[in-house]
């Protein structure tokens, strides 16, 4: 059991290493379908949002991750 | 037919993540067989390659019965979610903000870890070195699924994305058997930097397509995903970028 549970923690770990990373690509995810299905910025549109709100989430992880090794 | 400008991404990203993958399993079976011989470990490896399969024989069909778009886009959520956390560790790396991954301290740290174990229950020392190597097989075993899934299922790709990760986790199996020492010349790290680049691009490639967007070029944007990806993996490590510090586990 022990084992089936430290699997499982790791399994988690493996997508959700970095909580705030994790949340603000799901909100980023959600934010894009509103804007395409709801708001109907258009495809492209959608897209570009996507792809730079990936983009910035990856450089502010990065950022806050060396402030916190910094403390 | 097979169209290498599609299938080439997509067999590169899962033998370059499986071969880092089996490179740390392998570093782990390695540390039980030499604590406990060959046997137990080979027992672990054997049991964790058996429920690996029994998973993909129960949980593998059911992927066919998933509605496309809903696969498309849940792969490529957990592929953004796996891909960016390797792409910021990877970038973390690379400014020497966090250690480098080194397989010989690994190995020291996981034998030293099952010494202490084994010494505090010794009747049980063939136990834990077959659990400690059916762990890591199907921990890392699961993440080469995964990956195979996420960059195959998508386009009919599964046949030749698990080739790509059946070549790299042999190519592992007989260096391993050969040289019987962690693969610590693997360049793991540079491996992990380009497989987080690889796996982020796949994720907003899917994630789009799952939420009904058609990406202008269609695979082509693949390509340019890539780029800006490997752009920013650098230029988040040239942001933070310190002296690199003592390897370490």
């Amino acid at each position: 059991m022990k084992l089936i549970k430290e699997i499982g923690a790791e399994l988690v770990a493996m997508f959700v290493g970095d909580g705030r990373l994790a949340v603000c690509v799901l909100a980023l995810i959600a934010g894009v379908a509103v804007l395409n299905d709801i708001a109907r910025v258009g495809p492209l549109a959608a897209g570009a949002v996507l792809v730079l709100g990936c983009l910035a989430i990856l450089l502010e992880s990065v950022r806050r991750g060396a402030a916190m090794y910094d403390r | 037919m097979l169209i290498w400008s599609t299938a080439a991404p997509a067999i590169g990203a899962a033998f370059a993540a499986s071969l880092v993958e089996a490179v740390e399993a392998f570093t782990i079976v390695l540390a039980a067989a030499t604590l406990r011989g060959w046997r137990p470990a080979a027992l672990g490896t054997s049991a964790g390659i058996g429920a690996l399969t029994a998973s993909l024989v129960i949980f593998g069909p059911l992927l066919d019965t998933v509605p496309i778009q809903i696969l498309q886009l849940t792969i490529g959520v957990l592929l953004l979610l796996f891909g960016l956390g390797w792409l910021r560790k990877a970038s973390l790396r690379a400014a020497g903000i966090i250690p480098l991954h080194d397989e010989e301290a690994i190995f020291a740290a996981y034998s030293a870890d099952a010494c202490e174990a084994m010494s505090a229950h010794r009747a049980s020392g063939d136990w834990l070195a077959a659990t400690m190597a059916f762990k890591a097989v199907v921990l890392e075993g699961l993440e080469v699924i995964f990956i195979v899934i996420a960059v195959g299922a998508g386009k009919g790709l599964m046949l030749p994305a698990s080739l790509g990760a059946l070549a790299a986790c042999t190519l592992v199996l007989v260096v391993g058997a050969l040289v019987h020492r962690p693969l610590s010349r693997v360049p793991e790290n540079t491996l992990k930097f380009g497989v987080g680049v690889m796996l982020s691009a796949f994720g907003v490639y899917w994630s789009g397509e799952g939420l009904g967007i058609d990406w202008p070029g269609q695979d082509a944007a693949l390509l340019i995903f890539v780029v800006l990806f490997l752009g920013a993996g650098l230029a988040g490590a040239a942001m933070v970028r310190r002296p690199i510090p003592e390897v370490a586990t």
